[in-house]
């Protein structure tokens, strides 16, 4: 018999959801009391969904931590010894794309893109873009660790290029994409992507995989904003190409 | 609720799986893999999947009608005061709660050779936030376009980041990104829409979101202004 030590460290997990559910919690509370007057039944259901909020996020957490933070490590041990070392830049991509689609606050964004907009931002639209964003970042911080370059330069153009494309794209999506910002540098980017980031740096050599990994998730929370963006001026292409 | 909980789990089994996969695949590559670490691997990854599924059930029963019954409540007040003291308290304590931004309080620690307090940092940063919470939701109802906020916040970044040390510079940016975790994310997302809800004449897409991006800059503001003071 394997022992598999899934439970290690759960504690800790458990205190830390807690913690973060906590003031929110309180915050509801005090406006129950003081103004919301909500029905007692209407409250218990809501203290029902923060329940399994709580269960899904400790399992979610703890999964990241036991599963998803060594690979990212090894896996970017590995790859900082390949041959063709260029094939980071595609494998990046591809990896950035897909954990994007294991982000909770991703899913929960799109589906309230969807709810609000009654079903014209179709939500599965806004992750295509933000996973781009995202998988683009990933392929930027792999190029800045094996050929570096300067990070300020990059960071400051970025977010001159988001206050230009505001001009140009339709309103409805400006919110959005700066709300995605947030939303991408969640737990499975900040520990899987930036594991695998500071792996690759370290097996490399020579750079500070501190700082490396750092900048990668600075660019994360950059990217999807011009991504999204670019998808809000494409619908108001649409939009005015159904007029004329 | 069990035929939600299937449907999602289906949902959200869909979406991770290329992830799962394709790790799982890498490991008969990987220098050193035992079966121990596999099996650990596909053990993380069932509750991955099983804890994303009950999160986004919680969600919607829980956080989201909680925000959107605070949201559409907050203006019914008619107190400027009132609503600037509520965005700024829940912003702020938010953040302090979040876990996220101690693991990077830890760090920031580490670059900084002056040693600047952990608690000192994560103030800096819960203020930054809340003070972005409160002008947002003014903002929504002053109806100012969202458009000003984000101009003047990163032009406001821009112009620190030049003058502030450079280690900081990457952190402060990282911080941004990190103060919105999974649990806070549906709550002010929540709270935004039910701000504009409540509000005639308002879209609830170019007014009630935002606020998640509003909310990252305070932070990245508050640790730039952190190395320009004490570097």
């Amino acid at each position: 018999m394997i022992y598999i030590p899934i439970a290690d460290g759960i504690d800790h997990v458990i205190l830390d959801v807690i913690q973060a559910l906590l003031p929110l919690v309180v915050f509801f509370l005090i406006a129950q009391l003081v103004s919301l007057k909500l029905p007692g039944q209407y409250i218990l259901n809501l203290f029902k969904g923060l329940f399994i909020t709580l269960i899904g996020m400790v399992l979610f957490f703890q999964g990241v931590k036991i599963a998803f933070l060594p690979a990212g490590q090894s896996i970017g041990a590995y790859c900082g010894t390949l041959e063709h070392i260029w094939i980071l830049i595609p494998f990046g991509f591809l990896l950035g794309f897909l954990t994007t689609f294991a982000e909770p606050a991703v899913r929960v964004l799109c589906y309230q893109v969807e709810t609000s907009s009654n079903g014209y931002i179709k939500g599965t639209l806004i992750l295509y873009a933000l996973s781009i964003g995202v998988a683009t970042s990933v392929s930027l911080g792999m190029v800045r660790i094996l050929y570096g370059f300067p990070f300020l330069p990059f960071i400051i153009g970025g977010y001159l290029l988001a206050l230009i494309l505001i001009q140009f794209t339709d309103h409805d999506f400006i919110g959005i994409a700066f709300d995605s910002g947030g939303v991408a540098t969640g737990p499975m980017a900040v520990t899987f992507l930036m594991a695998f980031a500071v792996g690759v740096a370290d097996s490399i050599g020579g750079r500070d995989p501190f700082l490396d990994g750092f900048g990668m998730i600075a660019f994360i929370a950059l990217t999807p904003i011009l991504t999204i963006l670019i998808l809000g001026i494409i619908f108001k292409m649409k939009k005015t190409g159904e007029l004329s | 609720m069990l035929s939600d909980f299937r449907t999602l789990l289906t949902e959200v089994t869909q979406a991770i799986l290329p992830i799962v996969l394709l790790i799982l695949i890498l490991h008969a590559f990987l220098p050193g893999v035992s079966a121990h670490t596999v099996l650990l691997f596909i053990a993380g990854s069932i509750m991955v999947i099983l804890g994303m599924t009950l999160f986004l059930m919680g969600v919607k029963i829980g956080l989201l009608p909680m925000g959107e019954a605070i949201g559409s409540e907050i203006p019914k007040s008619g107190s400027i005061i009132l609503i600037i003291i509520t965005g700024f308290l829940f912003g702020f304590l938010a953040t302090v709660a979040e876990p996220d931004v101690r693991v990077l309080a830890d760090m920031i620690q580490t670059v900084s050779e002056d040693g600047i307090l952990k608690t000192q940092l994560i103030l800096v940063i819960a203020v930054g936030v809340g003070f972005f919470v409160a002008t947002s939701v003014l903002r929504i109802i002053y109806n100012v376009p969202i458009a000003y906020l984000f101009a003047a916040g990163y032009l406001a970044i821009i112009g620190l980041s030049l003058i502030s040390p450079s280690n900081y510079v990457p952190i402060a940016f990282d911080a941004g990104g990190v103060t919105t975790g999974p649990i806070t994310v549906p709550f002010i997302l929540a709270l935004g829409i039910g701000v504009t809800s409540i509000l005639g004449g308002r879209s609830a897409l170019s007014d009630g979101f935002g606020l998640i991006g509003l909310a990252s800059i305070g932070p990245i503001i508050g640790v730039l202004l952190m190395g320009v003071i004490f570097v």
